[in-house]
């Protein structure tokens, strides 16, 4: 990094925290590193999480009869009650992933409509398509002794909401590939905005999920969930390296910040109006 | 701006502030209408004992009552919280990334514990269906209030952030506000794990999840609202917009 060359820097050490302190006191760009990163984590978490400790990815047989569902909870009891707790734990970390998103449409030639309702619409997303399934999934698991029937209601509940909550993905996906697609700046390469178009397409095809129950279109089948997720995988890969690509490129110069009470922001095109 | 003299950016501000004491009476009342909190109820009733708290003609109209009122007005933090993105626009910062990170949170609170309230007001419904339902309803409803802290949590915590990197000669907030946010938020964390046992600090009832985990709600509501309230009076006077 050059930036330390300049005036009144000082060269960043070579340790780890004093790195990460040099960063936090001198690197201009500290609030998009730092969304990043939570980003990073969030996903990584979020995969150990729902494979590793709850086994809800890949998700158990939708036909299965209410002594197997309840046997499914006994076996992941603990899996899922720590899983879960880690869940409820980091859950808002969501937040800086959106804002992060948010961020690169804000620097796209496009109305900040865009940026504004990718932040509404995925603010409300993680509520019915994660922590639901989760809260659910806790209290299914929290009393092994609860009648099965009951288990196996609360069971499906999870589950639909977990791969069957779609229209927020959908509209929310659809409003960061129209920024993409119709942004002159090149923030994102275009092939991006056609993955957003693949990654829109699985909120459809997942949609059989809530007739069948079982085959390749249920909850657990090969295109409602393997293809699905493959994509969604690939889709956040992609994203989580194109946006850092993008924070490497940002140029904030060397100019005073503004003030208190101030309106202005020093990126380049994004001097708030007076609306702000 | 031309029309600077009819509307200016502080208008109603001071309303939605003073909003937040009223609020806090309300709340304060419904917390211990509530015949669930004031002796929180313990997560070891079987299903028989949880039903029969719903039907006892002496809890009943208090859970109704109590859930109606916090239906009403648990969402009505959500002013308040907007005027802190408000707060933290004015931070002397490149980005507008952490006003993003607060604005997608900010919602995310309110609304879980509003599902919580549902569930609550869904097992007074007809609390003569089989104890079983009420006793998942009941389960539903406290795992959602005690559990959900992630959205609290973040908020403090990306609120402290702001903060440390407002860096200018008069900053927003002074230093110990976010001290203060993180501490909220070390607070509330041990309550993200309440499913994991029926009785000691971390069940619903117990030290961690229900008392530490409500009282730091509290503590921040009452804290923030002075903290809030002198910096909306101070910046009024500054920028000449009434008292």
């Amino acid at each position: 990094m050059s930036v330390s060359l300049e005036q009144g820097i000082p060269f960043r050490p070579s340790g780890p925290f004093g790195r990460i302190a040099w960063h936090w006191r001198h690197d201009r760009k500290a609030e998009l590193w730092m969304s990043w990163y939570a980003m990073v984590f969030f996903y990584n978490l979020f995969g150990v999480v729902f494979v590793g400790l709850t086994h809800v990815m890949p998700p158990p047989q939708p036909y299965w009869d209410d002594a197997e569902v309840a046997q499914w909870f006994r076996h992941y009891h603990s899996g899922l009650l720590v899983g879960f707790g880690i869940i409820f734990l980091i859950s808002g970390l969501v937040a800086a992933c959106n804002a992060l998103i948010a961020y690169s449409m804000r620097r796209m030639s496009v109305s900040r409509a865009f940026a504004y309702s990718y932040i509404a619409i995925y603010s409300l997303s993680a509520t019915p398509g994660m922590l639901l399934t989760a809260i659910v999934l806790s209290v299914g698991a929290m009393r092994p002794e609860r009648d099965p029937r009951l288990i196996h209601w609360l069971y499906d509940m999870a589950f639909m909401c977990f791969v069957g909550t779609m229209g927020v993905f959908l509209i929310g996906t659809l409003v960061w590939l129209i920024a993409i697609l119709i942004d002159r700046n090149k923030v994102f390469p275009k092939w991006f905005g056609y993955l957003n178009i693949c990654n829109m397409i699985t909120e459809f095809v997942v949609a059989p999920a809530w007739i069948f129950k079982a085959g390749v279109f249920s909850w657990n089948g090969t295109i409602a969930f393997w293809i699905d997720t493959a994509v969604f995988v690939v889709y956040t890969i992609a994203f989580i390296v194109l946006l850092r690509k993008m924070i490497e490129r940002e140029d904030f110069g060397d100019g005073p910040l503004p003030g208190n009470g101030a309106s202005l922001f020093l990126a380049p095109g994004l001097q708030e109006g007076s609306d702000q | 701006m031309e029309n600077a003299k009819t509307m200016r950016r502080g208008d109603g501000e001071l309303l939605l502030f003073w909003m937040v004491p009223v609020l806090g009476i309300t709340w304060l009342v419904a917390f211990f209408v509530f015949p669930g909190f004031v002796q929180p109820m313990s997560p070891t009733l079987s299903a028989g004992q949880v039903a029969a708290f719903y039907r006892d003609p002496a809890n009943l109209p208090r859970i109704r009552y109590s859930m109606i009122v916090f239906n009403w007005f648990g969402i009505g933090m959500i002013p308040f919280l907007t005027l802190v993105v408000g707060q933290i626009g004015r931070m002397a910062h490149r980005t507008p990334i952490l006003k993003y990170c607060y604005l997608g949170c900010l919602t995310g609170g309110p609304t879980l514990f509003f599902i919580a309230d549902l569930f609550w007001l869904l097992a007074a419904f007809r609390p003569d269906r089989p104890p079983e339902l009420t006793q998942m309803f009941n389960d539903l409803a406290w795992i959602t209030f005690i559990g959900q802290v992630g959205f609290l949590i973040a908020q403090c915590v990306f609120l402290a952030l702001a903060i440390y990197l407002d860096r200018q000669p008069r900053p927003v907030f002074r230093i110990w506000v976010a001290h203060f946010n993180l501490l909220i938020a070390a607070a509330l964390a041990p309550a993200s794990f309440v499913a994991l046992a029926m009785t000691g600090p971390i069940a619903w009832d117990g030290l961690l999840s229900f008392w530490t985990r409500n009282a730091a709600i509290a503590l921040w509501i009452v804290v923030m609202t002075i903290v809030m309230g002198g910096n909306i009076y101070s910046q009024r006077r500054h920028e000449g917009i009434g008292p």
